[in-house]
């Protein structure tokens, strides 16, 4: 027997009533519109998409849908790389109509924003303020504050200011008994128990939907220079890395791209790079005083290892034009692969060197091609599994090949997502990612959600939340 | 559907192509209006249900009405090629998409013939703007052409093709690419255009050609685009071959000839024609940067409207580079005005392009400075909807040209 109720016509006839004909659709363009993120999956339709334009309203079809025992998945840029689409039907609700900016409070440095804000627009309009959210995840031009708490998402900046999770101070969100709470402080810092602010960021819509969170703000940096460099070997590279860490020096990226990448960039952009094994590129962020002399340390640290072809950009122009090339990173494998499978692992920074080996030998046994990059200042690795060929058996044998690397992860104290988050796509290693306290997981999800209304088959699969 | 497969050939694959990121919808006008909320109103969501459709994923007809409708929504601005990083030729796909209706509809027999009526109503222009001036003729056009009577149309002025010559004389020659708009609604600007150039050793003539033929592919008649390509490529292929540059004073032209009919027609001339294609804006640049013109001193303050076929184009960095250098503060926006050439005309768009246009018309009602934009018909909705007064690029530079 089914466990979910379908969307009935009393059902739609109720969320009208709330909402408005305006904010609701049925309609078969719109429900595939929202049936598919940027991860490789399948399409999944709602059975119906709202736009709800206040938390009550929210509350309300949460509190609606769980005594009806109907689906509820919560979509703001669908932009995320895990697959949180709505595998089980039921109803979604697009937060794109919750986008304003509540409050910049300045003197305090904190913004309160609704979760259907895009990330790009929040940091554009604190501009002025000189402010800025960091995280600056790939997908900043379309991605929402609400998704990237949802996933905490980051980018190429976290070595120095690291996740989401470090930012949000708080939140209000809908739960599925119908009530809507506040939760978290206007404050830096608390001692006040279980810190349930920091367990909800990373929830990917399986605990609650947020309708307003305030974020920790940082000072726009005074200045900025990036410089790149280029290694013989992938270890040279890695040790390199490692150095720049270790020795306290304060980074703001710290990127790394294999040979083939560096190869495929210099290419794709033009931009005449010196064949090499790996590059590197390193931005530092502070007073003009402070970034000179960071940078100067880790231009001896590179030669130290071997580096060569250092390249400088100390203006705003040719530091885009260095930036570029990591951001040409994925265009140019599009341009080469018609299937693409991407990993998140993270892995403690001693493994590296290894790591990256180990995708190559992956790739060699599953008779895929890989290729990588990464923040390797944090230890996360996007390797990019490629296939010239398109087809579900291509995309079978990619993910074989990255799910063996997620193991890989695991079995050396690593994580299978760094940023992406765990969605549909890797909730089957969630068990082997915390032996010890899955269970522990499981019950706080049965104890927010026992019914298994929010986001079902994200992270867990219904059985086991409801078994 | 197959359908589909058969009717994109090659641009099946792009469709495919896309990992649906989203940052198609950041650049997007129509994805950034108060009706884009929803997620089939964006260009990603177009390419999504288009994906879902060759993935035998959904039950979307491309052919059924309210699908096209959707499919309208991209207007072909050329944004989200800049950012696109799956490099996925959205505009030209669409045009394909719109292109599997086939049929023909009163709007479509209009728009075959566009360029002959457009010739028409120039050569009679004081009748055509008498008519066009009344309700009754704007009536008629909504009727006919499917023209919303609220929307700004242009006033007809005498072709320009008639009134410069139609073969070189003495000077570096320059064959003029006029387009529509410059040939019967603007020919005093073309004329100040030929004029100028005239004055620094260039000759200026119009040979034979047709129409730029966007609003064809616009509407997916790319037969009819086709046609209209081959004829102008093979003309000014002659020219060419004579010695001569091509000239252009509008953006649609200069797109037309630099990215479209290369992307159309795939051949060498086409190829060559793009290559010896270049606009007045950069024939002032050359010659301000070989010494031979330059700008009086003073300041002046004005708004830069980097319209898309100027982004897409890349000739707006030139254009906010010249007026800078002809002593102007600029303010430059980059919002889109909706009209999107004769997208924001039509009726059933009308409103959706004073949604688009809503952001820009905000922040320049009132403005006490002209707005400059490259595009003739972004010129026409911005004054018309925000009240400002609008400059071609040109203008603004040449009142401040020193002369010799």
């Amino acid at each position: 027997m089914r466990y979910f109720s379908r969307v009935s016509e009393n059902d739609l006839d109720f969320l009208e009533g709330l909402l408005g004909s305006r904010n609701l659709s049925t309609r078969e363009e719109e429900l595939i519109a929202n049936s598919i993120d940027a991860y490789q999956g399948g399409f999944h339709k709602p059975e119906v998409v709202v736009w709800p334009e206040e938390p009550e309203q929210v509350s309300q079809i949460l509190r609606y849908c769980n005594e009806r025992r109907i689906p509820v998945y919560t979509r703001g840029g669908g932009t995320g790389l895990s697959g949180t689409t709505p595998i089980h039907g039921g109803v979604l609700i697009s937060t794109v109509k919750m986008n304003r900016i509540i409050e910049v409070m300045d003197r305090d440095m904190q913004v309160r924003v609704q979760p259907g804000l895009i990330y790009e627009r929040l940091n554009k309009e604190l501009e002025s303020h000189g402010l800025f959210f960091p995280p600056d995840p790939a997908s900043a031009s379309y991605c929402t504050i609400g998704g990237m708490v949802a996933c905490n998402a980051s980018g190429l900046k976290a070595v120095k200011y690291g996740t989401t999770r470090d930012y949000v101070l708080g939140f209000q969100a809908a739960f599925p008994d119908g009530s809507l709470r506040r939760v978290g402080f206007h404050t830096f810092k608390y001692s006040t128990g279980y810190d349930l602010v920091k367990m909800m960021v990373g929830s990917q819509g399986t605990l609650g939907v947020f309708t307003e969170i305030t974020l920790r703000l940082r000072t726009l940096p005074e200045h900025a220079e990036t410089i790149a460099a280029f290694f013989p070997s992938i270890r040279l590279a890695t040790e390199t890395i490692y150095h720049i860490v270790r020795r306290g020096l304060d980074v703001a990226a710290l990127e790394f791209m294999d040979g083939w990448m560096t190869r495929a960039v210099s290419e794709f952009k033009g931009l005449g790079f010196p064949e090499a094994g790996a590059m590197i590129l390193v931005e530092s962020h502070g007073t003009r005083s402070a970034v000179r002399e960071t940078l100067s340390r880790v231009r001896d640290i590179i030669r130290e290892h071997g580096g060569f072809g250092i390249m400088e950009a100390e203006d705003e122009a040719s530091r885009k034009r260095l930036w570029d090339a990591r951001r040409g990173a994925y265009p140019a494998t599009l341009r080469l692969a018609k299937t693409l499978v991407i990993s998140d692992i993270i892995v403690p920074l001693s493994r590296l060197a290894e790591a990256v080996e180990k995708a190559y030998e992956i790739g060699d046994r599953h008779g895929v091609k890989v290729y990588c990059i990464g923040h390797f200042g944090d230890g996360n690795i996007h390797a990019h599994w490629c296939a010239e060929e398109r087809g579900d058996e291509v995309l079978r044998k990619l993910h074989e090949a990255n799910d063996e690397y997620s193991l890989y992860a695991i079995s050396v104290g690593g994580a299978v997502s760094a940023e992406h988050g765990i969605g549909t796509e890797k909730k089957k290693f969630l068990r082997l990612q915390h032996p010890e306290a899955y269970d522990l997981l499981l019950k706080v999800k049965r104890m927010i959600d026992p019914n298994c209304i929010l986001s079902p088959g994200i992270m867990f699969d219904v059985d086991e939340v409801i078994g | 559907m197959d359908v589909l497969w058969e009717g994109l050939g090659e641009y099946s694959e792009d469709i495919l192509r896309c990992i649906r990121c989203g940052f198609c919808n950041s650049v997007c006008p129509t994805s950034n209006a108060s009706f884009s909320y929803m997620a089939s109103k964006t260009s990603r969501g177009r390419l999504v249900m288009l994906q879902s459709i060759l993935r035998k994923s959904s039950t979307i007809n491309p052919l059924d009405r309210e699908f096209r409708r959707l499919i309208d929504l991209c207007f072909g601005c050329r944004r989200c090629l800049e950012v696109c990083p799956a490099g996925v030729r959205i505009p030209q796909l669409m045009w394909r998409v719109r292109s599997l209706g086939g049929g023909g509809g009163r709007l479509r027999l209009m728009l075959k013939h566009y360029g002959a009526i457009e010739k028409t109503a120039s050569r009679i222009h004081r009748l055509s703007n008498l008519i066009l001036g009344s309700r009754l003729g704007r009536r008629i056009l909504q009727t006919l052409a499917g023209i919303d009577s609220r929307a700004p149309f242009p006033r007809f002025s005498p072709p320009l093709e008639s009134m410069i010559k139609q073969s070189p004389g003495q000077g570096r020659p320059l064959a003029y690419f006029i387009d529509i708009f410059t040939n019967y609604h603007e020919s005093g600007l073309g004329l100040r255009v030929a004029g100028f150039l005239e004055r620094l050793g260039y000759s200026v003539y119009a040979p034979v050609q047709r129409e730029a033929g966007t609003p064809l592919l616009e509407e997916g008649l790319l037969e009819e685009a086709k046609q209209v390509a081959r004829f102008n490529v093979s003309s000014l292929l002659r020219e060419v071959e004579r010695g001569a540059r091509i000239l252009t004073s509008s953006p649609a032209a200069y797109l037309a000839l630099k990215r479209d009919y290369p992307e159309l027609l795939g051949d060498e001339d086409s190829r060559v024609v793009a290559e010896n294609t270049v606009d007045v804006l950069e024939i002032i640049r050359e010659e301000v940067d070989g010494g031979r013109i330059r700008f009086r001193e003073g300041r002046g303050r004005l708004i830069y409207h980097s319209s898309c076929f100027s982004k897409a184009t890349g000739m707006s960095g030139l254009i906010i580079g010249l007026l800078e250098s002809a002593g102007y503060s600029v303010e430059v926006r980059e919002e889109c005005c909706g009209i999107a050439g004769m997208w924001g005309m039509m009726r059933e768009h009308y409103e959706e392009a004073l949604d688009v246009g809503s952001r820009l018309f905000s922040k320049i009602r009132g403005a006490d400075v002209p707005v400059v934009s490259q595009s003739e018909t972004c010129r026409l909705q911005i004054s018309h909807h925000a009240g400002v007064r609008t400059l071609h690029p040109f203008e603004a530079l040449l009142g401040r040209i020193q002369s010799r």
